[in-house]
Formats: C-alpha cells, sequence, structure tokens
C-alpha cells in the first residue's frame, strides 16, 4: 500500500492509535502508571523492555482483555474512557472489531480446522456468507504461505505454523490495528523467522501494529518506533534506530546490553 | 458343563428384564446429560436464584443414594397426587441422579477450557452466547465425554435399584427366576455375567471414544 512509503513522516491522523494516561492497578498494587502513545495510521511500534514491565497488560489494556484504571484509548474512531464506569457491551465491542490480537501460545481453536478457525469469526460476526468467508481465508492462507493446510487441525501444525493461522484468523476481520503478544516467545528461533517474516510483510503493506516482543532485530528493523517499558511506566519512546543504538535512558541501555551482548 | 445348559435355558426368561434395563438406562441418559448441562450452565451463570436452586438439585442428587432417591419419588410423588407407573418414577429418579453428576462433569469440562480460548473468542468477536456456544461448549464437551461415558455404564449398573420400586428390569427378573428354580447362585452369577458384559463393551467403546475426542485437544 502506498501509505507504507510515508507513514514515518505523516502526523498521527483518525486511522492511527491514541492512548491517553493509561492506569492500571489491582487493588493498590500499580502496575501500569500514565503510560501515553499516539502513533499515525500504518506505523509500527515495537514494545520491549524486562519481564514484568507492563508491556504484555498495556497491551491488553487496549482491547479490555484487561480493564484500564484510568486513561482513554482511542483507536480509528473509536474512543473508549476507562475513567468513567465500565464501557457498554457497544464500545468495547466497536474496540475489539477495530484490533487484531496474536497471542503468544497462538490459541487457535483446537476443535475446528484451519479453514474453520478463520471463516467462523467472519460469518458469525460479519454475518459473511460461507463462500465469502472462504474466499478471504483462502486468500489469507496463501499469504501467510499455508493454503495447503486448511482442511488440518491446529495441533498438526508446527508452532509456526500455528501462529502463522493465528495472524490469518485475525486479518479476516479486517482489524485496523493488530496487536501481537509476543508472538515469537512459545517458538524455536528457526520457526519464530517465518513468522516474523510475515509480520514484516504486514507492516510493509501498511498495517498499523503493536508488538510487544523481545526480538530486537525485528524492534530494530521493521518497527518505526520503539517504546521501552519497565516497571509499568515508559522509560523511552522514539526511532527505532536512536532507541536501540543511543537509547537515553541508563535503564534502557542495560537492558539493551544484557539482551544484545548474550 | 452342565450349568451352560442352564443359563441358556434362562436366558429367554431374564431376556426381557434386560431390556427393560437398558431402555431405563437409555432413557435415563437421555434426559439426564441434556438436564446435566442445563444444571451446570445454570450454576456457571449469572443468575442467582437460579443458580441457588439448581445447587440444590445437584446436591440432593448427589448427596442421596440413588436408592433413597428412588424410594422418596416412588413413595412422596403420590403424596403429592402424582401417580406414576414405578417405571417412570425409575427413569425421572435416575435422571436425577444422573444430571447431579453429569452437571459436575460438565463443569469441570467447562473450567478445563484454557482462559486462551475464551480471550481468543472475545477478540475475534465471539463473546457472549456465540463465544460460548461455537468455542468453549464443544471443547468442553469433548473434554467431558470420556467421564460422562463411564457415568452411563454407571448408571446402568446403578439400574439394577430400579428393582426395589417393582421395575421388572433384569434383577428383579433374576430374582423371579431364583426363587422359582432355588439355584439364587448359579441365577446371579449368570445375572453378574450380563451386567459385566454390557458393561466391558460399553467401557471399551468408552476408550475408543476418548482416543478420537482427544486427537485434537
Amino acid at each position: 500500500m502506498e501509505i507504507a512509503t510515508e507513514r514515518a513522516a505523516s502526523p498521527p491522523t483518525v486511522g492511527g492509535v491514541k492512548v491517553l494516561g493509561l492506569h492500571k492497578s489491582y487493588g493498590k498494587h500499580a502496575v501500569l502508571h500514565d503510560v501515553n502513545l499516539d502513533m499515525a495510521e500504518g506505523e509500527v511500534v515495537s514494545i520491549i523492555g524486562p519481564s514484568g514491565a507492563g508491556k504484555s497488560t498495556f497491551l491488553r489494556c487496549l482491547n479490555y482483555l484487561e480493564v484500564p484504571t484510568a486513561g482513554t484509548i482511542t483507536i480509528g474512531d473509536t474512543t473508549v474512557d476507562a475513567g468513567a464506569r465500565r464501557p457498554d457491551r457497544a464500545s468495547l465491542d466497536r474496540l475489539r472489531r477495530v484490533t487484531g490480537m496474536v497471542f503468544q501460545n497462538f490459541n487457535l481453536f483446537p476443535h475446528l480446522t484451519v479453514l474453520e478457525n478463520i471463516t467462523l469469526p467472519q460469518m458469525k460476526v460479519l454475518g459473511r456468507s460461507r463462500e465469502e468467508a472462504n474466499a478471504v481465508a483462502d486468500s489469507l492462507l496463501n499469504r501467510v504461505g499455508l493454503a495447503a493446510k486448511s482442511d488440518q487441525h491446529p495441533s498438526r501444525l508446527s508452532g509456526g505454523q500455528q501462529q502463522r493461522i493465528a495472524i490469518a484468523r485475525a486479518l479476516a476481520l479486517s482489524p485496523k490495528v493488530m496487536l501481537f503478544d509476543e508472538p515469537t516467545s512459545a517458538l524455536d528461533p528457526e520457526l519464530g523467522l517465518e513468522v516474523l517474516a510475515v509480520m514484516r510483510d504486514l507492516a510493509d503493506e501498511g498495517m498499523t501494529m503493536i508488538v510487544v516482543t523481545h526480538e530486537m532485530h525485528f524492534a530494530r528493523d521493521v518497527s518505526d518506533r520503539v517504546m521501552v517499558m519497565a516497571d509499568g511506566r515508559v522509560l523511552e519512546l522514539g526511532p527505532s534506530e536512536q532507541v536501540m543504538t543511543a537509547p537515553t535512558h541508563e535503564r534502557t541501555k542495560k537492558f539493551l546490553r544484557a539482551v544484545l551482548d548474550r | 458343563m452342565p450349568f451352560l445348559d442352564q443359563w441358556i435355558s434362562w436366558l429367554p426368561a431374564l431376556s426381557p428384564g434386560l431390556g427393560v434395563s437398558l431402555t431405563l438406562t437409555g432413557l435415563c441418559l437421555l434426559f439426564g446429560m441434556p438436564f446435566g448441562l442445563l444444571l451446570a450452565l445454570i450454576l456457571e451463570g449469572p443468575v442467582k436464584p437460579l443458580r441457588i436452586a439448581a445447587l440444590v438439585v445437584v446436591e440432593v442428587g448427589r448427596g442421596a443414594p440413588a436408592l433413597v432417591l428412588l424410594y422418596l419419588l416412588y413413595f412422596g410423588l403420590p403424596e403429592g397426587g402424582v401417580t406414576l407407573s414405578a417405571f417412570a418414577t425409575g427413569v425421572i429418579s435416575l435422571s436425577w441422579t444422573t444430571g447431579a453428576y453429569a452437571s459436575e462433569l460438565f463443569r469441570s469440562g467447562l473450567a478445563a477450557v484454557p482462559a486462551g480460548q475464551r480471550e481468543a473468542a472475545v477478540t475475534s468477536g465471539l463473546r457472549g452466547w456465540s463465544g460460548f456456544r461455537y468455542i468453549i461448549l464443544p471443547q468442553a464437551i469433548r473434554i467431558s465425554t470420556p467421564p460422562l461415558a463411564s457415568l452411563g455404564v454407571t448408571i446402568f449398573q446403578t439400574s439394577s435399584l430400579a428393582f426395589v420400586i417393582a421395575v421388572p428390569e433384569l434383577m428383579s427378573k433374576a430374582y423371579a427366576l431364583g426363587s422359582i428354580t432355588f439355584e439364587y447362585l448359579s441365577v446371579f452369577a449368570l445375572t453378574s455375567v450380563l451386567y459385566g458384559s454390557i458393561t466391558l463393551v460399553a467401557l471399551a467403546f468408552v476408550r475408543l471414544a476418548e482416543q478420537r475426542l482427544s486427537r485434537h485437544l
């Protein structure tokens, strides 16, 4: 898509993501402090940081798998205000409709075939006919290179294949933003590469993506910006090259040394 | 082997009883399993008064021995102005027992579906009933099927208790035959062979089903 070439330069638009003052606490224990993020449509942001930093919690707040304590989330033209009472069903549905989620453990539906995994949500949620849903699924399976597996059950596939199917399942609902929660952490390095390749293609096509990851090469090479989190706070957020090679924060330097020098 | 000839000559007298036992069991599973699923759904559901009612039904059904429930309904229903045949009473009573135990098996099946499945359903837009119906329930039923099938076998054996309220099932036929021939030992040996062979065949099917169903989980 044409957006890809100019996305880094374009200002935040209606198609992007805007998170303001996001807080999350469990009782008295705060896990996210005032997290802000402003993304243009087509932008890719990687979130890195030590475990327990709140990266996944932040990501899961964006589609309300975790309920934030305060803050507002805007994705596309849908805004949800966490400060108010629990948002109504309709706004949550809209928020989830515009976000696609990819989990660390794939979470494919094991009782359905690969094809059914991709077609069932389309038919039940978007009301597409079986023919339409099949056509969408076929083209997505081609895109992730797994057209031959459509009649298999997920348990017969490798982890890398399952994760690619999971990406196809999420894309089938035409999300505006794709959320990736450590998509390669459960995979051995070789299988992780095939998943990263699919994600790289997706980024090149102009998909807006937020990726929680430990893949430092992906963070530096594919994402436009990198957000570093520790202890529930954003340490820094900037162009990937700059954050990865010349971080300003001491904690970031320490973290990057630990992951890059191994 | 003289006892074999004797057993074969007894089969015509016992087989109607076996038929009644199997019918009784079949009906109890037919009514009891859906009833158990319904109870499980209510117990997991949000409506508190219904939940309490279902809890009472389940705890009585599991707490009272099947024999006690049979007597309770057999003598209790007529007191309440409901007169049913012994067979119908047997079906209701054993369906209650079946439903009570089945509800716990369905609930543990539901609990065994990984949390990630619910999250994947919700993020795929399948929330509420459609997520439950298409994603959670089918997996829960697959997980619950082997123990439910074992429960079915247990209910078949428990159906012999219906003998006490004069349902003409296998046990009562065996008892009648014993009182005519006075060969109680031999009659009940044959009876246990009949119960046992059906049970073992059924359990073999359970194992087969177990393998098939766990293939994709």
